[in-house]
């Protein structure tokens, strides 16, 4: 049953190399990464420097692949927040109903109100502009329409009468709720997860670019992003290459999770 | 093979028809013929997979977009309706040839009132004025039997229940007098009852018109009582067709020999002893859904069931039996557990089954209706009928899974089904998974609520038989819930018939069945056919007088 399938390669190879650039970064970079280089301020990308240096003369290939750990594990640490809280919310909700679903769905519609950038702002500005402080905040932000897709999903597979056979069997509450209901919610949370990485890494940049992502110098491929716009009609390298490395993660994200989904769900096999 | 040939030309000429999915080439029909004469009704028999929907569908010119004509001719008044212009098409459908679907609920637009729905047939085929086509729709909606049509006019399609609905459906399809009324499943959505006053509407109505009816069904009785010729069909390929009292009588193919005797039976009596405490009884059950307190109004709570009272002695199959909104579902689902009672007691064993729910749940299983949703996607058959033993005290993992592989082998699963998951099963197959999920705890008492209903015909022969065997190999009880009186006379030793959340008649299946009291048990009785067997395989159907 093990068929690679085109989205799986592509998904995975994308996202294999970006794990790899991230982790050989930890250990070695062409040029350190903070060094400033007064003699080669705007380089183009050349034979020294791959990809050019930026208005500073660091290297933009060695911060890409510093901030190749930072994004990520930024994007990861935010979507497992959000897919873990969203998922408990949301199962908990669909389950109870009643007056549980009623408070909960309430703060939740509240918090859906505020668009996500706001709501981490004023949660940024409580906890500090940090790398913890953003998947923090971005994971909160998150959490309330991840919680919301797995509800609605609850709620139409709890009608179904497996669950009630898993009840008449004598199973607690919980069992099912772990044995049947979430092993079934994985396709949906699974798609709005991969698109949640792309968001969390998209949002990064974002509040980098507001000044309040993890703070320079250290490099993220948001800030980056952001400390190319002023150059990007002397030096289009520095906005292109942190941005092309943001579309390429993504799009192995999505294809990724495509796979994954297929892979976990028993009726997508054998299909072609 | 062939029967009489009718006297006037075919209105319909259907020959050598196939069809074949485009991609794989596989031909879903092959070489199909048959004929209908102007007025004449008509029958196709066959069940699911059989190509008897598609051929018909073809007759319409509504081919799938995956399937491709490959061979034979479809004439409708001697013009090739396959080779048609989409205009021309058009114009045939709905008023020269008229369509009544299975599905009631969705085959009527839930957004539009019904008088605009019937209207818009009327519109588009005639040329009525708006007063003639109001005064048309009026009489029609009359004589489809709806109570206020004047008022059903500016109703909406979920104000009314499925029969109501399919009568409206046939009201929409005979107010444009088509020729040809093509009825496919018209009545399996709807319950025994119903099912037969809306047939014997369209029969009469179609008469009264002169319209002929290709009826199709799965359901050989149902067909057999209102059509004078049939075809059946297996597997995309006609295998027989003649005069319905011929094949009845004498059928000439293994396949329908085959459907006959997949037809429920009266099983045989047996004694039981009715003086032990019973396994369980249900006294005085009252079940009330809380009425809504809505922004401006408060709806009243509803009564479902209305002091139910039911014994289930140990070993006894007790069928449960009536329309829907009856309450028999309710009933079975309270003493499952799954609905709580508002008032009354349920005893299991003599004892109030919340003195020890963890043994009531042990000894109390269920299987039920829809095989689709009852078995968890995402588990395998072996996966699905273990965890039926997860709280089997006394039994190590090894046992569980020896005793899970057991009883699949018992319920006709070989050990390679324990890998797969249940979509990779036919719907039969699967049922067999929830009847196997069921015994595996060895249960004292089983309910199943509509355990054969969304089966085929002779899957639903099997699945009987298997349970009747299973039933009579570990004496289980056992409380069957159909609204399929063929099959509760094939199984049951007692049976309860109820109407609006109450019982109405109860006694020995037998008795019943050969004297029923009550007018409704008469009306249910009506629907069903006695069998009588006879040496070429071939049955002769019995229908029972309402009077």
């Amino acid at each position: 049953m093990r068929k690679l399938t085109f989205n799986g390669v592509i998904g995975g190879g994308l996202i294999g190399l970006l794990v790899l650039v991230a982790l050989i970064g930890l250990v070695w970079t062409p040029y350190d990464p903070m060094a400033l280089g007064f003699t080669a301020r705007l380089a183009a990308p050349g034979v020294a420097h791959w990809l050019g240096t930026d208005e500073f003369g660091r290297d933009v290939a060695s911060r890409l692949m510093v901030g190749a750990r930072a994004s990520v594990w930024i994007g990861f640490l935010t979507v497992t927040f959000a897919v873990v809280c969203g998922t408990f919310i949301g199962i908990v909700s669909g389950y109870a109903r009643g007056w549980v679903d009623g408070v909960i769905m309430a703060i939740n519609n509240a918090l859906l109100a505020f668009p996500g950038i706001l709501l981490a702002l004023g949660l940024l500005a409580v906890f500090g502009a940090n790398q913890y402080g953003i998947i923090f905040a971005l994971g909160i932000a998150y959490t309330p329409s991840m919680a919301r897709v797995v509800r609605g999903a609850v709620l139409s597979l709890r009608e179904r009468e497996f669950i009630e056979a898993s009840r008449v069997m004598g199973n607690g509450e919980i069992y099912t709720m772990l044995r049947h209901i979430l092993p079934n919610c994985v396709a949906p949370i699974t798609v709005l997860a991969t698109s949640m990485f792309g968001w969390a890494i998209l949002s990064e940049s974002a509040l980098s670019f507001l000044g309040l992502g993890v703070p320079p110098p250290a490099p993220t491929w948001g800030n980056m992003l952001a400390a190319g716009r002023p150059f990007i009609e002397q030096a289009v390298w520095l906005g292109f290459f942190p941005g092309l490395c943001i579309a390429l993660t993504l799009l192995g994200i999505n294809l990724l999770g495509d796979a994954l989904r297929d892979k976990l769900d028993p009726r997508m096999r054998g299909l072609k | 093979m062939t029967g009489k040939t009718p006297l006037s030309t075919p209105l319909l000429s259907v020959g050598g028809l196939s069809l074949a999915v485009t991609h794989s080439g596989n031909q879903v029909v092959k070489n199909v013929s048959f004929d209908i004469a102007p007025g004449e009704i008509v029958g196709i028999v066959g069940e699911s997979g059989s190509g008897k929907t598609l051929a018909t569908r073809a007759i319409i010119g509504l081919i799938p977009p995956a399937v491709r004509h490959v061979g034979g001719t479809i004439l409708y008044r001697g013009k090739d309706v396959l080779g048609m212009k989409d205009r021309d098409l058009r114009q045939l459908r709905g008023g020269e040839v008229g369509v009544v679907f299975q599905e009631p609920m969705t085959s009527l637009n839930p957004s539009m009132t019904i008088g605009r729905q019937l209207e818009e047939g009327l519109i588009l085929h005639t040329k009525m004025s708006v007063e003639e086509r109001r005064a048309a729709i009026l009489s029609m909606l009359t004589r489809v039997g709806i109570r206020e049509p004047e008022r059903a006019l500016t109703a909406y399609p979920h104000e009314f229940s499925g029969g109501m609905r399919q009568r409206i459906m046939l009201a929409s399809v005979m107010l444009l007098k088509p020729a040809l009324l093509i009825a496919d499943e018209p009545t399996t959505a709807l319950d025994a009852v119903v099912q037969r006053d809306v047939m014997e509407l369209m029969v009469e109505l179609t008469q009264a018109e002169g319209t002929a009816v290709l009826l199709i069904s799965h359901d050989l009785p149902m067909v057999a009582r209102y059509t004078n010729r049939f075809v059946v069909m297996e597997k995309g390929v006609v295998v027989e067709q003649g005069l319905t009292e011929e094949i009845l009588q004498a059928p000439q193919h293994p396949y329908t020999r085959k459907l006959l005797s997949s037809l429920p039976y009266r099983g045989t009596a047996r004694e039981l002893d009715m003086t032990r405490t019973p396994m369980v009884s249900a006294r005085n059950i009252v079940v009330e859904y809380p009425g809504r307190k809505g922004l401006f109004r408060k709806h009243a709570p509803k009564r479902a069931l209305h002091g139910v009272s039911v014994d289930i002695h140990v070993g006894e199959v007790v069928a449960l039996v009536g329309g829907s909104g009856s309450g028999k579902t309710t009933l079975g689902r309270t003493i499952a557990g799954l609905v709580q009672q508002t008032e009354g007691e349920i005893l299991f064993q003599g004892r109030e089954r919340s003195a020890d729910w963890r043994d009531y749940r042990l000894n109390c299983q269920m299987v039920f209706q829809d095989p689709y949703s009852s078995l968890d996607p995402r588990m395998t058959i072996q996966a699905l009928v273990e965890e039926a033993l997860r709280l089997v005290p006394d039994l190590d993992t090894p046992a569980k899974r020896r005793r899970a592989l057991e009883t699949l082998e018992e319920v006709g699963l070989s050990a390679d089904f324990a890998n797969r998951y249940p979509h990779e099963l036919s719907g039969g197959q699967r049922q067999r998974v929830a009847i196997a999920r069921a015994i595996a705890r060895r249960p004292k008492f089983l309910i199943a609520d509509e355990p054969v209903s969304a089966l085929d015909v002779t899957v639903r022969a099997q699945v009987l038989e298997l349970f009747s065997n299973l039933q009579k190999r570990y004496g289980f009880s056992c409380l069957f819930i159909s609204h399929d009186l063929g099959v509760v006379e094939q199984v049951a030793d007692r049976v309860i018939v109820m109407q609006d959340g109450r019982i109405i008649e109860e006694g020995d299946r037998d008795l019943i069945f050969d004297a029923p009291k009550e007018a409704y048990t008469r009306k249910l009785l009506s629907a069903i056919p006695a069998l009588d067997l006879n040496q070429t395989g071939g049955v002769t159907l019995k229908w029972r007088l309402e009077a």
